[in-house]
């Protein structure tokens, strides 16, 4: 009889259109680090969830300590020392460090004897000894819009630790952080182990697995595919398991053919709202035939580079040039009509109509003019032939087709739409953030593909990832960016990993 | 001059303390237009209670008065539920929810009144006939050259809201259910994350601000009106959210705030008698503040900061 | 699995349908608020059905047993469209706001300036019907249309959000007019303002037809025309669909290039001209005069009324002609039923309030339905495995 500190038995869980979890099974034994390892999609984050009582299963059992369980709200989570540090951090941005901590199980004293009062004084000195003890460094009064990524993740790590939780669960969290940054966080989790904690690791990186993990269970559509022990299981089945079939690690890539330079970036500083630069100075130029990526931790100025590039931010100093014009003061439609197509980091937020048709959204780039309409009025049976062309060319599946809603289509079939729509522009450059975050392997190798497509027939493209991964697959020069600065230009074959890693966290060439 | 400070502070307070109504509401991630509404119906239900007390207790006890603004405190929240149960149980557009209860307050309000009057005295008027509250000197501090005036000829309920305002900082600054609140019209996902309850929160804030909503109107009628009627919805409920919103969402700045306003109005008011105008010149007065906040807004809009939820229908079960 | 829940709800699927879910949903607020409402009349002892017939005898749709001299249906089926017009423009003038995701919750300070610049433009000039007139409608669109550009302008410029501004700018309205109403151009007799010449009127007064004496308003014409041409606007034009782009998501309105900023600008004051035609057909021909410092309930009123017809032009039709009954009829049940003739702006706004919820009943009945849908799949996976 194995000592089973966790067990979910039999889970299965529903959304309206989706089985999240299918009878799902595991047992997690006490104090070791066990890994849920699938794509995005495979029910991971669900699972975790109801064992934090965010979500009640529709039928299973949940065991913890040898007894039965129900999980109705976070607080029961908490009352059988569960903590989970979520993918999203839930964090309120304009409270401190210590008010974030202990929110929920805030100390007490009573003011003049009588009035009840949150006690911060006190709470400010306990998470200072306990940050102390674990080594994860924080200053209690700071406010979490004043830190960074990395120190936020801390609070969320000191948020369990706080409510005396023994079983950990990490939510993809090697996410948002630097090599670096993800060498410090796996030793703070084996530094946790040894203290006895249970931990639960969410992730679709096998390098991690193999880091740090003693088993792994491969989720795959909802079902549990297999538990692994790490140490005996190659890295290439895990891959195999968790995609359903052989995966090749190298997206094939020709040898690069750089023609004219396309896009001339010359001392582009970009400000926020806050009149704070967040690029600074920043100048690189790309080729046609060629993928420029920029690697760089969340938040160090990518977006706002992107943005002001397509012109959905102003350029507050500096020049870009695009095929030797200067589009700097040019409007956005003025540039797409100039040749440039950009697939935006969300999606959801800047380069869809969830409510429209995927008809209308296929057509937002060509709506205003002739054919899809004349002297301002819509003709839509241009509408739908456009849309059925690009559906078919893309393959892009939907419930009822150019009149589904797109809210109601799935993210994979979204980005599809919108690489679709952008690629058929024919640009001479393409602006790519993030193009397959959130998809499963194979819709990426096939975004992978048709961006090698597009280098090939000569586009000059501009990719924006966070993936250190992507980068390394697909770019012939990488600019790393830190702190809005491109602290490096190089060509990709020049650079290891770990080099773009330490430009990531800012270290310069000496 | 003492009666610019009198009157201010007498206009101020019922307005602060429906100003800090709308900002419970606010805080925790409910747009409330609705302050109208609320202090109208807690007018409403303070004044039929007083109404109902006067006989037994004599046209001029002050004894009404008090119950009257319990009665109103508690009116306006059970009227609050609506808002709330509108915007958090059934997912309404909070601005719209916030209109409609408006006019539902004014309309239901109006029947009642009158179904009231005629089921009491057989008549269907649309007023009760209410009297004024008692006024206190401070002995000490009215003798202050200047702002002594402030503390001449107070109305008892300003002593009252004082109190309600002390302890609505505190609640909202110092203890775990104001810390709560104010979380969840920052971050209700990191509420919920901690063990909180968003929706009972957010709840209670509303039913609050109905309540203190309440208190403002009956105050105003107890003051300006001397009498409940439909002219208690004369726009002081949106003056309270422009109030909260000069005040940036603080309860501190919003009383500074108020009093401005309240002295603006009785400055304005004084001035014009002074230079022997009109009183309708005052009009001009009462238009200040509005134009005000616009004022503020345009060059300041960027250091105003709403609560980054508000008026976001909470989803728990959001993926 | 329990035989209850793979029971189809009928309902459920008439509310989430494509064509009809816009229909289906405000006639399921209207019935609930009906039923509400006969409620409250059978516990003071009413019949609701009388109740709700003489709401329609009130109003003019259904005759009357009896009418005074000179008078009949007509004179209260116009005296009703005299309601319906402006509050038909009013929702209209919410409803291009709301397509462009803006919440124009100042079309009663519209109202307000139209009316007033109308009248002491053209309501005092003796001018003659035939000029003065198409001024009025000329004067009342230019004035609405021009506050609404600066709440658009303001929210463009500065990032002041415009229910914010409308409400600022509706109580500097209310107050700023009210002022020159008491100052300049009070009826000392009334407290009210001097009333607009019969010639500058846009309801012509004491008509008669068939015997009736009618109060006939032009601008029920010019409502029910622009309900059709708001329609057209937002179905089959680029300027529509771009209102509707920036309503939808404003930020990928900006990304597809559109100027969202100047989409602001035209959408608000395209809503402030409509809400300024609500002004001068209400003040200046529903009415003919201006109480000072008071801003028209029908400009809230209409926000709701747009809600009730789905946000869709052909709709608030219907929810407009529908309150304006609630409304007109009012007196006339009141004497007969001999309830308080408040009840109607009661039932109203209980009906506004079911109105409100619409989107929740949707919502329910959308989760019911995939949740059927799901139940269904599973079912047939079931089999599938036995088979």
């Amino acid at each position: 009889m194995e000592d089973y500190i966790v067990e979910m038995r039999h889970i299965t869980k529903r959304f309206p259109g989706i089985v999240a979890n299918d009878d799902v099974t595991i047992q997690i034994k006490r104090g070791e680090v066990y890994a849920l390892l699938g794509e995005n999609g495979a029910g991971k984050s669900t699972l975790m969830s109801m064992l934090f009582g965010m979500y009640e299963p529709d039928s299973g059992e949940i065991i913890i300590n040898g007894k039965s369980v129900k999980m109705r709200s976070s607080n029961d989570a908490t009352a059988h020392s569960i903590g989970m540090v979520h993918q999203h951090f839930k964090l309120v941005d304009n409270y401190t460090v210590a008010e974030n901590i202990v929110l929920g199980m805030e100390p007490k004293k009573r003011a003049l004897g009588i009035f009840p009062m949150v006690d911060m004084k006190k709470a400010n000195e306990e998470i200072a000894e306990l940050s102390k003890t674990y080594g994860l460094e924080v200053n209690p009064t700071d406010k979490i819009e004043d830190i960074q990524v990395s120190v936020r993740q801390r609070v969320e790590i000191l948020k369990m630790l706080y409510r005396k939780a023994d079983i950990l669960i990490f939510d993809e969290p090697t996410a948002v952080l630097t090599p670096q940054e993800i060498e410090f966080l796996l030793k703070i989790i084996d530094g946790l182990r040894q203290s006895g904690k249970t931990i639960i690791l969410i992730t679709h990186k096998i390098e991690e697995i193999r880091r740090i993990a003693d088993r792994c269970a491969i989720l795959r559509r909802g079902k549990l595919i297999d538990v692994l022990d790490v140490k005996s299981t190659p890295s290439q089945e895990m891959a195999n398991l968790m995609v359903g079939r052989e995966v090749s690690f190298q997206a094939h890539k020709s040898e690069g053919k750089f023609g004219d330079v396309v896009l001339d970036v010359q001392n582009l500083t970009v400000q926020n709202s806050a009149k704070f630069d967040v690029v600074k100075n920043v100048s690189f130029q790309i080729r046609a035939g060629e993928i420029f990526a920029v690697a760089g931790v969340s938040g160090n100025g990518q977006t706002e580079l992107s943005d002001a590039v397509y012109g959905m931010l102003k350029a507050h100093s500096g020049s870009v040039r695009l095929m030797g014009k200067d589009i700097t003061d040019l409007s956005i439609r003025e540039r797409c009509e100039s040749g440039i197509s950009y697939i935006p980091e969300d999606r959801h937020h800047t380069a869809l109509f969830l409510d429209f048709t995927l008809g209308e959204n296929l057509a937002i780039r060509r709506y205003y003019k002739e054919p899809f309409s004349k002297k301002g009025i819509l003709k839509f049976d241009e509408f739908n032939r456009n849309a059925d062309e690009v559906i078919e060319r893309y393959d892009i599946r939907s419930g009822q087709g150019r009149k589904t809603t797109v809210r109601s289509m799935s993210g994979g079939n979204q980005q599809k739409a919108i690489v679709g729509r952008e690629i058929e522009e024919h640009s001479d450059l393409i602006i790519f953030v993030q193009p397959t975050r959130g998809m499963d392997i194979g819709a990426i190798e096939n975004i992978h593909r048709q961006i090698l497509a597009e280098r090939d027939r000569g586009a000059a493209i501009l990719l924006i990832s966070l993936e250190l991964d992507e980068i390394m697959e697909l770019a012939d020069t990488i600019g790393v960016i830190y702190n809005g600065e491109l602290l490096k230009i190089a060509p990709a074959d020049t650079l290891t990993s770990m080099d773009v890693g330490r430009y990531m966290m800012g270290v310069k060439d000496a | 001059m003492e009666k610019v400070f009198i009157d201010g502070l007498s206009f101020a307070m019922p307005l602060l303390v429906m100003a800090i109504g709308a900002i419970y509401s606010e805080k925790s991630g409910i747009t409330n237009l609705a302050v109208e509404g609320f202090q109208g119906f807690g007018a409403f239900v303070g004044a039929l209670v007083a109404v109902i007390l006067m006989p037994t207790l004599g046209d001029g006890s002050q004894t009404v008065i008090y119950i009257a603004m319990v009665a109103a405190f508690i009116g306006g929240g059970i009227y609050a539920i609506l808002h709330a149960l509108l915007c958090i149980n059934f997912r309404a557009n909070q601005t719209i929810s916030g209109v409609v209860i408006n006019i539902l307050g004014t309309a239901l309000t109006a029947f009642l009144t009158s179904t009231a009057n005629k089921i009491m005295n057989g008549d269907s008027s649309n007023k009760f006939i209410l009297g004024v509250c008692d006024r206190f000197t401070i002995p000490g501090l009215s003798q202050i050259p200047v702002i002594g005036g402030f503390f001449k000829n107070m109305y008892a309920f300003e002593f009252i809201i004082a109190g309600i305002a002390v302890a609505a900082w505190y609640l909202m600054y110092k203890t775990r259910f104001g810390m709560h609140l104010r979380a969840c019209g920052e971050n209700p996902q990191a509420v919920d994350a901690a063990g909180g309850n968003v929706a009972r929160t957010r709840f209670i804030a509303v039913m609050l601000s109905g309540a203190l909503s309440g208190v403002g109107g009956i105050c105003f009628a107890y003051s300006i009106s001397a009498n409940f009627s439909p002219s208690i919805y004369m726009g002081y409920g949106y003056l309270a959210i422009s109030a909260m919103i000069f005040g940036n969402w603080n309860i501190l700045p919003t009383a500074a705030v108020c009093l401005f306003f309240g002295l603006a109005k009785s400055g304005g008011y004084q001035l014009c008698l002074n230079m022997g105008l009109p009183s309708n010149y005052s009009d001009i007065f009462m238009m200040l503040p509005y134009v005000l906040t616009l004022i503020l807004l345009v060059f300041f809009s960027k250091k105003n900061h709403p609560p980054k939820a508000v008026g976001e229908v909470y989803d728990k079960g959001k993926r | 699995m329990k035989k209850k829940e793979l029971k189809k709800s009928r309902l459920a699927a008439l509310l989430t349908h494509e064509k009809w879910g816009g229909v289906a949903v405000p006639m399921l607020a209207i019935l609930l608020a009906l039923i509400t409402a006969s409620i409250l009349l059978i516990v003071m002892g009413k019949n609701p059905i009388v109740a709700f017939i003489s709401f329609l005898q009130g109003s003019g749709i259904v005759p009357k047993a009896k009418y005074g001299g000179g008078q009949g249906i007509l004179t209260d089926l116009f005296t009703t469209l005299n309601t319906l017009a402006p509050m038909l423009l009013a929702s209209l003038a919410f409803i291009i706001g709301f397509k462009a995701g803006l919440f124009n919750i100042g079309i009663a300070g519209q109202m307000l300036i139209s009316g007033f610049t109308a009248t002491v433009i053209v309501g005092y000039s003796g001018l003659g019907s035939f000029i003065a007139k198409p001024l009025v409608v000329v004067v009342g669109i230019v004035t609405g249309g021009l506050v609404g550009a600066i709440i658009g302008w303001l929210k463009y410029r500065f990032n002041i959000h415009e229910v914010v501004a409308s409400v600022m700018i509706n109580y500097i309205i209310s107050y700023g007019t009210g002022f020159f109403i008491n100052t300049y151009y009070a009826n000392m007799l009334t407290r009210s303002m001097q009333i607009c010449s019969p010639e500058s009127r846009l309801t012509l007064m004491n008509v008669q037809i068939a015997g009736m004496k009618c109060n006939i308003p032009l601008g029920i014409v010019l409502a029910i025309a622009a309900a059709f041409i708001v329609k057209f606007i937002f179905d089959k034009t680029v300027f529509g669909f771009e209102l509707k782009a920036v309503g939808n998501n404003a930020t990928c309105a900006k990304y597809t290039g559109i100027n969202v900023g100047r989409r602001f600008i035209f959408s608000m004051a395209f809503s402030g001209m409509l809400a300024g035609l609500a002004g001068v057909v209400y003040f200046l021909g529903t009415y003919n005069t201006i109480l000072p410092k008071t801003l028209p309930g029908m400009g809230y009123d209409a926000i709701a009324v747009a809600m009730l017809g789905n946000a869709s032009p052909i709709g608030a039709i219907f929810a407009a002609t529908l309150i304006s009954v609630f409304q007109c009829g009012s007196n006339y049940m009141s004497s007969n039923l001999g309830v308080a003739k408040e009840i109607s702006d009661l039932i109203t706004g209980i009906l506004l309030m079911f109105s409100a919820c619409g989107g929740y009943f949707q919502y329910v009945a959308q989760r019911r339905v995939s949740r059927e849908r799901d139940l269904l799949k599973a079912a047939e996976k079931e089999k599938e495995g036995e088979q």
